[in-house]
């Protein structure tokens, strides 16, 4: 069989390039009967991990290169002048060589990458310089050895050829020799796709730079410059191409023809022949190819460091001596601080829990790893930012005693085998939950501490998606921007791989399945848009991944500059472990900062400092306010769903909401675990244990298995086997070949100890069933402290936790709905005055009907259109004595003052320099946006000229201007704020809603099972969660001030309203109440309709058009 | 001169052609043919092009090659045809010489 090895490889990592993902060309190649494959990837190694992982698996060789632009800047400025392009080439790192190859690689690519803030370009400015290396410092970095440069057609070499001028050619070769001069690091690359005979990539001329390279007798290779898998994948990198270019197809020169497959080893011998029209010649190039890809093979241990952990030396940590030891001293400290007046029974406890954790991690050598972690987490609470960790970690005691964690895992029966064993020697994953708008601040403080060599942040890869992969395909086919919008806003959940059968069973998308039956354009669009769904669409920063590694990490992965301007790995998520890397997920998570801010606020309006971490956890009132299910602003309850299963479930105490948590997700509703859980937990049936062994393990959850840590305890009493293999046990129930192994090993050994036949299979049925729907305990708790602690702000504090969820926003709903919550709890909504409203929603002191008061003031930065500067000039410059003096200091744009005019920021002001209305200030800013010229502001200049005097001889206000009514400041308040705080915009339409006996939500409670109702409202959320029945069920969650009503529409009533189903704001739903739940009623929905639809027809009844005589 | 007309082409198992008749006229490759692949614009002319449908959307096989009558030796011309993969026709497409 002959053998041909591809060396020029686009993934579909190059993004907008390659449309085939790593795995599928390493499974081609080995097909083919390769024994090794390459990934050049555009401009980076994007794929190159992946790559290799695939290979390692198939038993093949990975190579590894970069496809990237060469340029020339001798004699360029840095700064004004673009250097010259010279090439396109693909730089393959040397394999076995002990990383030096892929070190020069990742060099490489790194200094290419920098090129792109070079001269202080910034990247958010879209006008970033292309990726691109000096071929003098290319030249100079692969000097050494190491890599070899393959130059192709598309160079100035061969721009030369394709011309057919030989001197030209030959003196760009000569140019090139010159700077790589050792054969080893050199080599012309020829490729044919066959094009016509002359043209580009044509046989014909491929032959031409064969005869020159051999004239000079440099080193040819073959290659297919591969782009895609097989033929059919071509018209993808079409439509990537027009993305890439911004262009429509047939606006720009396409891709030749769909030659640039992986082809097989036959094929490309023919092609080797048909460039070089004799054999001899054609065996030798493809034995060159074979040689040049026998020195790239790749051993990824020894070249990649691949899976070996590598974590911050000794010295970067501060610490001496043993880490083991100087781990269990900090663990040995952290029981003093933890437990510090526990009995002596419990403590004896605790340190054997401990020891156990600290066997586990000495024998997997992670003692380094855990003193990382605790030393970032202690650094973040040096700089005074809340923390919290999350997931498996909060199982282990070591976390809680190093600070890493906030959840005590002995208080709350966790376990650590869940999270660390010695059955898996990955590194585990921690991940910490901080302030988010502090969290850039974190990552500048861990490079500074660790260094820059040490850190790097982590990159993502983002796919293109149903509406993104929409877009894109109708960009290419040339439609227009409304045509895409209004087909975008109908694609609702599903993926775009399925889009032609969405047509039919998706009733809003049932104009748009006409069309693609007419249209010829439209069908295309179906088609392409489900060719693109899944494919990598571009690399950004993570939004909370920070790789720490030991001073080898830049040899070992590239980076690139990223929006925030510290150094972004290449490598993705699913990288980091076969690459040994350590990753810490600092999350930002704006529950965070709402607590933080509410708990300042608390400290500076009532002078009480509150440790939030510290509160007692089973405060009465905290859980009262829950059971109303009042829950918006709430962390992880305040969802539709969540609101209605804290109705039927009613907790009472921490573990309830660790548990309603761990169910509140698409497993235990598929499973149909929640209904028995509830029933039992009410009484309305018996817990059933299946055994009196499973009841101290289950109690906590009426016999119903929830948690991770349930199955591992079952497995452990009815097999004996430590919790440490039960938990492999587990992760082997989700694999399903290798699950019967796990049944085999539970029969058996629970029928050895004992249990009879009868208990041994329905507690496999059991556990079979549990599947992948369970949840790790640990990770509930860790979720439910947050839970708890903004309950109980919101239970004491209501303005102060409120000021904090407008100002961080961590929430679902838009702020509008927030308003009306505040406004049914009685907190106090001040608007924005232009005199008192600063960037943030603060707390207010103020005295009104003889009484201290608070409120939140709103705050100056909701306004849309109001720039950054405006803001800074305005709050710097407060308080201002009137509208011209505002005028004058914070020099607003028309627009703004005109807003700022409009949602009554000026009337307090006005108010105070007379009886003024809303009228009168809009008059005196028209006045003052007439004036041409604003005048300087400075009073020591004289100000003599003309517009001045315009405006102080307009000291006097306007007078005799009408009041604006309610509907008037609503509408103004929608269009700029997108908030209502006058009050709730539903009213305007209450006459006609009261007309029609429409409903309060909060009414709903009292109503009997199944009424006919009808319930308004603004629409504040849709969800379609997955169902056990598959069938698509759309709930629609409405606030009328008065709280919130929730519906549910099936199949018949999504078909009824399918036009208004996803879009309109503003409705009225008729249907059936349904009772959930103690405090629980949604609607069944019957019908919908839009509300201002219905109001212009309710105007009409009232007043009828008088016709016109005629 | 360029024509658009469907001929009849006889080829070698490799799917290399022979000769081809012509308006009635047998015409005999007279010389190694080459073959390359044009593109088509399948945004313009494509009803479909969904996941597997092929490269035949997308690019045309098309041949260029010497060729002469039977019996006259001496005389040839350029010719070149295009092959639809998918239905098997043959077109001619530009002649020189």
């Amino acid at each position: 069989m002959p053998q041909f090895t591809h060396l020029h490889v686009a993934s579909a990592f190059s993004g907008h390039y390659g449309v085939t993902r790593p795995e599928l060309l390493a499974e081609a190649a080995l097909a083919q009967g390769s024994d090794a494959l390459a990934v050049t990837d555009r401009d980076g190694l994007y794929g190159a991990v992946k790559h290799i992982g695939a290979c390692l698996q198939l038993g093949i060789s990975p190579i590894v290169g970069v496809e990237l632009m060469v340029v020339d800047s001798t004699g360029t400025s840095s700064l004004r002048t673009t250097p010259t392009e010279r090439a396109r080439v693909v730089i393959l790192a040397h394999g076995q060589n002990r990383g030096i190859g892929w070190s020069k690689l990742c060099e490489v690519v790194s200094a290419a990458q920098m090129q792109r803030i070079r001269g202080g370009k910034s990247l958010t400015s879209k006008r970033d310089n292309p990726v691109s290396i000096d071929i003098e410092e290319l030249s100079r970095l692969i000097d050494g050895g190491g890599c070899t440069v393959l130059l192709g057609s598309d160079s100035d070499l061969g721009r030369a050829v394709l011309q057919a001028d030989r001197t030209l050619a030959e003196s760009i070769l000569e140019s090139w020799l010159k700077l790589f001069p050792k054969p080893e690091s050199f080599a012309v690359e020829l490729v044919s796709h066959l094009t016509e005979p002359g043209t580009d990539r044509s046989s014909l001329v491929a032959r031409r730079l064969l005869q020159l390279a051999d004239s000079y007798r440099v080193n040819c290779v073959l290659t297919n410059a591969v782009r895609y898998l097989s033929p059919d994948d071509a018209l993808t990198a079409d439509v990537l191409d027009s993305a890439r270019l911004l262009e429509p197809l047939g606006m720009f020169e396409p891709q030749p023809n769909a030659q640039a497959w992986l082809k097989p080893a036959e094929a490309m011998h023919q092609i080797a022949l048909e460039i070089t029209e004799e054999r001899s010649r054609a065996t030798e190039l493809i034995d060159a190819t074979n040689r040049l890809a026998d020195r790239c093979r790749l051993d990824p241990v020894s070249d990649c460091g691949w899976g070996k952990p590598k974590t911050p030396e000794k010295s970067a940590l501060g610490i001496e001596g043993n880490p083991f030891e100087v781990l269990w001293q900090k663990c040995q400290a952290g029981i003093n601080w933890r437990y510090g007046d526990l009995s002596a029974t419990k403590l004896t406890q605790i340190q054997h829990r401990l020891s156990q954790e600290l066997i586990t991690i000495n024998k997997l050598d992670f003692a380094t790893y855990f003193l990382t972690v605790a030393d970032v987490a202690q650094m973040i609470r040096d700089m005074r930012i809340r923390i919290a960790a999350r997931g498996s970690g909060a199982g282990s005691l070591v976390n809680f005693l190093l600070g890493i964690s906030g959840v005590d895992p002995i208080e709350h029966d966790l376990l650590f085998e869940r999270f660390l064993s010695t059955e898996r020697s990955s590194l585990p994953d921690i991940d910490i939950d901080v302030e988010s708008a502090r969290r850039h601040e974190i990552y500048r403080a861990i490079f500074k501490r660790y260094g820059s060599n040490r850190v790097t942040l982590l990159s993502m890869q983002s796919t293109y998606r149903g509406r993104g992969a929409m877009r894109d395909s109708g960009q290419a086919l040339g439609l227009d921007d409304d045509q895409i919008d209004e087909i975008a806003q109908n694609m609702w959940r599903f993926s775009a791989r399925s889009f032609r059968g969405a047509l039919e069973t998706k009733p809003e998308l049932a104009n748009f399945a006409q069309a693609v039956e007419q249209d010829r354009r439209m069908n295309l669009l179906v088609d392409i848009t489900e060719r693109l769904d899944r494919l990598p669409r571009h690399i950004s920063m993570h939004p909370c991944g920070v790789i720490l590694g030991d001073s080898s990490l830049l040899s070992l992965t590239p980076v690139e500059p990223s929006g925030m301007g510290l150094p972004m790995s290449q490598f993705d998520k699913d990288d980091m472990d076969p690459m040994g890397f350590l990753k810490l997920d600092v999350l930002g998570v704006r529950m965070q900062n709402t607590m933080a801010y509410a708990v300042q606020e608390i400290e500076r309006i009532h002078g009480k400092s509150i440790d939030l971490d510290a509160i007692p956890k089973d405060d009465p009132s905290t859980f009262e306010l829950i059971r109303t299910t009042n829950t918006l602003g709430i962390f992880q309850i305040e969802s539709p769903g969540q609101r209605e299963l804290t109705g039927k479930h009613q907790p009472t105490e921490f573990n309830d909401l660790t548990i309603q948590i761990s169910l509140f997700r698409p497993g235990p509703m598929k499973g149909n675990m929640i209904a028995p859980y509830l029933d039992s937990r009410h009484g309305f049936a018996q817990a059933h244990y299946v055994h009196s062994d499973l009841k101290p393990i289950l109690q906590e959850t009426y016999g119903v298995v929830i948690f991770h840590e349930h199955v591992l305890r079952i497995l452990h009493v009815m097999t004996g086997c430590s919790l440490a293999k039960a938990d492999e046990l587990r992760r082997n129930l989700e694999n399903p070949r290798i699950a019967p192994r796990v049944q085999k090993f539970f029969k058996e050994k629970a029928l050895e100890r004992g249990y009879s036949k009868l208990v041994v299979n329905e507690v496999w049925g059991i556990l079979e069933g549990f599947g992948s729907f369970g949840f790790c305990k640990a990770h509930g708790a860790a979720f439910a402290l947050p839970t708890y602690q903004s309950a109980w702000l919101k239970t004491h504090y209501p303005t102060e936790f409120l000021a904090g969820i407008f100002t961080h926003d961590p929430g679902m709903y838009p702020r509008r709905l927030l308003l009306s919550e505040a406004r049914r709890l009685g907190v106090n909504i001040l608007p924005i005055d232009v005199n008192k409203s600063t960037r943030e929603y603060r707390v207010e002191k103020y005295r009104a009907n003889g009484k201290t008061q608070t409120g939140i003031r709103l705050a100056l930065s909701e306004i849309q259109g109001v720039s950054e500067n405006e803001l800074d000039r305005i709050v710097a410059q407060q308080p201002f004595e009137n509208i011209a003096d505002f005028y004058l200091r914070a020099k607003p744009s028309r627009r703004t003052l005109e807003r700022l005019g409009l949602i009554g920021a000026f009337d307090e002001l006005a108010r105070q320099n007379g009886d003024y209305t809303r009228g009168d200030v809009m008059a005196r800013i028209r006045q003052l946006n007439a004036i041409k010229n604003r005048p300087a502001a400075d009073a020591s200049q004289p100000t003599l000229d003309f517009e001045s005097l315009a405006v102080s001889a307009l000291e006097q206000m306007p007078t005799g201007h009408a009041e604006f009514d309610d509907t008037e400041k609503i509408i103004n308040e929608l269009l700029f704020t997108r908030m209502d705080f006058t009050k709730h915009q539903l009213e305007q339409y209450r006459p006609m809603l009261d007309e029609m006996g429409v409903v309060y939500s909060d009414e709903l409670v009292g109503m009997r099972n199944k009424s006919e109702v009808l319930v308004a409202g603004v629409r504040v959320a849709t969800q379609t969660p997955p169902m056990r029945s598959g069938k698509r069920v759309v709930f629609i969650s409405l606030d009328d001030g008065h709280g919130c009503s929730d519906s549910t529409f099936f199949d018949e009533a999504q078909r009824r309203c399918s036009h208004i189903l996803f879009n309109t704001r503003l409705l009225v739903i008729a249907g059936k109440t349904r009772r959930t739940g103690v405090r629980g009623v949604s609607i069944m929905a019957e019908n919908a309709w839009d509300i201002r639809e219905l109001w212009r027809q309710w105007l009409e009844k009232k007043n009828p058009p008088t016709e016109l005589a005629g | 001169m360029r024509v658009d007309e469907a001929v009849s082409v006889s080829t070698t198992s490799s799917g290399e052609p022979i000769g081809f008749n012509w308006r009635g006229i047998v015409f005999l490759v007279k010389s190694r043919p080459t073959r390359w692949f044009a593109r088509r614009e399948w945004w313009v002319e494509a009803a479909r092009v969904h996941r597997g449908i092929g490269s035949g959307v997308i690019e045309v096989e098309m041949w260029r090659l010497q060729a002469g009558q039977e019996l006259n030796t001496e005389a040839k011309a350029e010719f070149e045809l295009i092959h639809n993969a998918e239905d098997g026709v043959w077109r001619l497409t530009r002649v020189w010489g």
